[in-house]
């Protein structure tokens, strides 16, 4: 993360988030690593009230750690928090998600705090940005949670002091509940590092560190430390927001969202009992004491959910290009459930090496569950060719479809079968090449899971082979691919795999090597190291390559942003106009034409880049966080 | 006397048993001493009889001698007509003549035909040259090593090593051939793995759809055109290696008859170009695109993709990017001579790209 281009990048992120006194702070810290107050300032030539309130502020957005050392007295060190400063990047794509999943309102919710921070919830509460007018309230809100019914009830009943808040609390818990924002600890102000060390020093002072020896005590620290680093961190909100692993609120709107049925069918599949009115119960319960406790926490966006969502959505991507789009519909349903209850990306830090990697597989989620989630109006039999027409076609299908019409219409009666028909769509997701599902027996029941590391590793060579597409061609794909799949291999063997005239071949390979995709490895035969009597091995490192590009991809990151810069420096003084508080927001009273087509101009130009930024982060995204 | 009646038998002998031979045994039958008594020709089991017997069938080059398993002596017959032909031929010549005859149909390097009969350069080259105007051998053409020259029988087909197997005409890869091939192998695929939904029943789905008012879209985009769709997981119907094998001999686009593993080998390249997925560890073959999408893609003419590159895969950021093309991207530093300041690949991607985002 902290090469040379990322920094470059963060910086610029920083700048251009938080201005230039920010990034000159920040990029001092990139570059001199940890730093004392005393010495930040001489190095960043700045007065001291001004480098304190902006240390604040920076400590503020994460975008600094910080660390007071006891054992010396009680200096404090600061240093960069660059994991933060990218995430600037990704704020847009987070907002887009949430207002996606959640509803606008959420989404404005979302980027109050991205904006703050972190913050606390009765701050929140305070804030005018987030009342919405009286009248819009409730419309705003069953928009976004999709609350039908019961929670007008709810406003109605608690009278006044909802209708104020009432769309800010719900929101929050919908955000805490599907994981979205967490709630700060001491330990989140501090680097991985700091916090790591700090936990074992306390654990080899404790009592019973003090009896060990040797090997044992360090066996004991590393797994003490992990546990206590975890719970030190652990700001979870989402316990008590999750009713059978989905968070409150969205289990119910989809089965009664659907159907005039769905109380029947919900209470067909409800396997932990939980009955109608129960469950309103506890709904209603909970409100009260959410919300005291609720105020006094304080909260901030928490990105490694996000990421996991956000990867979810790649998965989803890819299942909508092969599949039917029933069964894209299908698989997002899954992944939702899924996405409820995986916290994070991956459980090591680094992304592991091609090979050495292990299977991690997600939660499993029953069958049955899915069935319940699945809008029942979903036309599951139309998108799927029926398994025997080799037979005979016609006949038979018109048959097939005669029957699953008159299932339909009873809807009762079609359960087992959609079930059935669910579990078929999702063998065609886990079929080659991709395998997007898998699918489990779990004491005899079907359930079904994502093999994460598989699918990350999938979507990583993706990125990578749209790359080699595009520069070397088709035919150097297929080189690639041979080579991926064989390993190391001669020219000759080479050419009979890939079915390549020997000079395509060689042109290929050279040009590829130029770019450092793919490499040669000399085996001599003998002592003298001939070149005729050595072996030559084309080789394929997708981990080189990765991590290269990785670099390229920061690299034309800072440049597309270095470049928006350039452009905004040029038509500085018209922008400073349209900025102008008179101005904004009537551009059209007080712009000309000509004006207006360039301020129209440059808006085109600015999206476009920061859009192409954008689009580059998702492929950070997959070569570095999932 | 003696010597000459029985040199006389000797003969007699010998031609009887070289007709036994050719009545009672296949032509590459490889005979041993319990064989040849075993028809009994030989009298009395005589050993030094049969020896010299072989002896004058080996001399009018009617047996060939071989060393069998466990050093036995042993022998191959050699049919009339070739006999007649190796009698013509210079002791050099037959002796080059048999070096060449036992590396069968993998033929010989003109260097190894050297070091196994210690000729002089010259007299081989004579000797060469002069079987190959007989045409009893030929010069054949190495994949694995173009610049050996290498000789084997006329009347022998070289093996799949030597030519590299079906997909080598003289030698070089024969691309047309191979593009002619892996067409029509997809297209068969595709047909075999999407369902094509009945006209009737297309009107049908979308008469129901639109009713319920949900994702209609779905169809009604691909009205007009045949709908395919996937069949479900467990559908045994895809085709296999050897009904595949079978379809491209029947289509009569090869001139030559495939063997299963010439198209396996064509099979994988295509699973490698993600066009094809194997199934069951490559038992049977699916096809990524549906015939529809097949026929589309290889109408199109090569030079002109660029225009509709729908089976390329997705573009992302690093190829939209000037920087992904940028031949100069090692040497950009801001401020610096190639700066994103002054970048004239950024100037036209935005002028290019800009106006189209509205």
């Amino acid at each position: 993360m902290a090469s040379q281009y990322a920094a470059e990048l963060c910086m610029l992120m920083v700048e251009d988030n938080f201005g230039e006194l920010f990034g000159r702070i920040f990029s001092t810290l990139h570059r001199y690593e940890r730093l004392t107050l005393p010495r930040l300032l001489g190095y960043t030539r700045l007065s001291e009230n001004r480098l304190r309130a902006a240390l604040v502020a920076m400590i503020q957005h994460h975008l600094v750690y910080f660390y007071t050392a006891i054992e010396e007295g009680g200096v404090t060190y600061y240093s960069a928090n660059m994991q933060a400063a990218y995430y600037l990047v990704r704020s847009g794509k987070i907002l887009e998600l949430v207002e996606d999943r959640l509803g606008k309102y959420a989404a404005t919710v979302m980027s109050t705090i991205m904006y703050l921070g972190h913050a606390q919830v009765s701050d929140l509460d305070t804030l005018p940005d987030l009342r919405p007018e009286a009248p819009n309230t409730n419309g705003a809100h069953n928009e976004e949670v999709d609350l039908p019914g019961e929670d007008i009830e709810t406003n109605g009943t608690n009278g006044e002091y909802v209708l104020e808040q009432s769309a800010l609390h719900p929101t929050l818990k919908a955000l805490a509940g599907h994981g979205y924002i967490v709630r700060v600890r001491e330990a989140h102000f501090q680097s991985n590092a700091d916090n790591i060390l700090n936990i074992e020093r306390q654990i080899r002072l404790g009592d019973s560190a003090q009896s060990m020896k040797g090997k044992r005590l360090e066996e004991y620290v590393l797994e003490k430390t992990e546990n206590m680093l975890r719970e030190r961190l652990d700001g979870d909100l989402t316990r008590g927001h999750l009713v059978n692993g989905v968070p409150r609120g969205v289990n119910r709107n989809r089965a009664s969202g659907g159907s005039a049925d769905a109380d029947n069918n919900r209470e067909l599949f409800d396997y932990e009992d939980v009955g109608d009115g129960e469950e309103e119960d506890e709904w209603a319960d909970d409100e009260v004491p959410m919300d005291a406790r609720q105020s006094s926490i304080t909260v901030r966006v928490n990105y490694e959910k996000l990421d996991v969502a956000l990867r979810n959505r790649r998965f989803l991507e890819l299942a909508e290009r092969d599949a039917p789009s029933e069964t894209a519909q299908i698989y997002d349903y899954l992944l939702r459930r899924i996405e409820y209850q995986t916290s994070r990306c991956r459980d090591t830090s680094e992304i592991p090496r091609e090979g050495e990697e292990g299977e991690q597989y997600s939660v499993a989620i029953p069958l049955s569950a899915l069935a319940q989630d699945i809008d029942h109006y979903l036309d599951l039999v139309g998108s799927l060719a029926p398994i025997n027409t080799s037979t005979n076609r016609l006949g038979k299908r018109s048959l097939d479809d005669a029957i699953n019409d008159d299932d339909d219409n009873d809807e009762n009666g079609t359960n087992g079968n959609r079930t059935f028909e669910i579990d078929q769509h999702l063998c065609l997701l886990a079929q080659p090449p991709l395998n997007l599902t898998s699918k489990r027996l779990n004491g005899g029941i079907i359930h079904w899971t994502i093999e994460f590391r598989h699918l990350a590793r999938k979507l990583r060579h993706l990125e990578l082979e749209r790359i080699v597409e595009a520069r070397y061609g088709d035919v150097a794909l297929r080189v690639l691919r041979v080579l991926q799949a064989k390993g190391k291999l001669d020219e000759k063997r080479l050419q009979e795999i890939s079915l390549l005239p020997f000079k395509d071949l060689r042109q290929v390979l050279a040009s590829m090597q130029t770019g450092g995709f793919v490499d040669l490895q000399e085996v001599p035969r003998d002592a003298q190291r001939q070149p005729s009597r050595t072996i030559y091995l084309w080789y394929y490192d997708p981990d080189r390559i990765r991590d290269s590009m990785l670099q390229d991809t920061y690299k034309s990151m800072s440049r597309c942003l270095h470049r928006l810069n350039f452009e905004r420096g040029r038509l500085k003084d018209f922008l400073e106009k349209t900025e102008r508080s008179d101005v904004k927001g009537n551009e059209e009273l007080y712009l000309s034409e000509g004006e207006l087509e360039k301020l129209r101009e440059w808006r085109a130009k600015e999206a476009l880049l920061l859009g192409e930024v954008s689009r580059l982060d998702d492929m950070v995204a997959v070569m570095r966080d999932y | 006397m003696a010597s000459a009646g029985s040199g006389g038998s000797v003969t007699e002998l010998a031609s009887r048993l070289y007709d036994a031979c050719l009545a009672n045994f296949p032509i590459d039958h490889l005979f041993y001493q319990q064989d040849l008594l075993g028809l009994d020709i030989i009298p009395k089991n005589d050993l030094p009889l049969l020896l010299q017997c072989t002896q004058s069938l080996v001399d009018q080059k009617l047996l060939r001698l071989l060393q069998g398993k466990n050093d036995r002596l042993a022998w191959k017959l050699i049919a009339r007509e070739d006999a007649e032909k190796l009698q013509n031929l210079s002791p050099d010549e037959s002796l080059v003549y048999n070096v060449i005859h036992s590396t069968g149909r993998s033929g010989i390097w003109v260097r190894q035909i050297q070091s196994r009969t210690n000729l002089h350069k010259s007299i081989l080259d004579r000797c060469l040259k002069s079987l190959e105007g007989k045409s009893y051998i030929k010069s054949v053409h190495n994949v694995k090593f173009p610049s050996r020259k290498m000789y084997m029988l006329a009347g022998l087909a070289p093996s799949e090593d030597v030519t590299g197997g079906a997909w080598f005409t003289d030698g070089v890869l024969d691309e047309n051939f191979i593009g002619v091939v892996s067409g029509f192998i997809e297209f068969s695929v595709s047909k075999k793995s999407w369902y094509e939904v009945p006209a009737a029943d297309r009107a049908r789905a979308k008469r129901l759809k639109t009713a319920d008012g949900s994702a209609a879209a779905a169809t009604v985009k691909k009205d007009g055109s045949a709908k395919y769709l996937p069949y479900p997981a467990g559908y045994t119907g895809y085709p296999t290696i050897a009904m595949l094998t079978a379809a491209v001999n029947q289509s009569g686009i090869t001139p030559v008859r495939l063997g299963e593993e010439s198209v396996t080998q064509l099979l994988e390249m295509l699973c490698y170009d993600n066009k094809l997925v194997a199934l069951n560890n490559g038992e049977v073959y699916k096809s990524v695109m549906n015939p529809e999408q097949v026929k589309a893609r290889q109408a199109r003419k090569p030079n002109e993709d660029r225009a509709a590159d729908d089976d390329r895969l997705v573009l992302n950021g690093m190829t939209e990017v000037p920087c992904g093309h940028c031949p100069v991207f090692n040497l950009c530093v801001p401020g610096g001579a190639v700066s994103p300041e002054n970048c004239e690949y950024f100037e036209t991607w935005i002028h290019e790209k800009g106006p189209l985002s509205f």
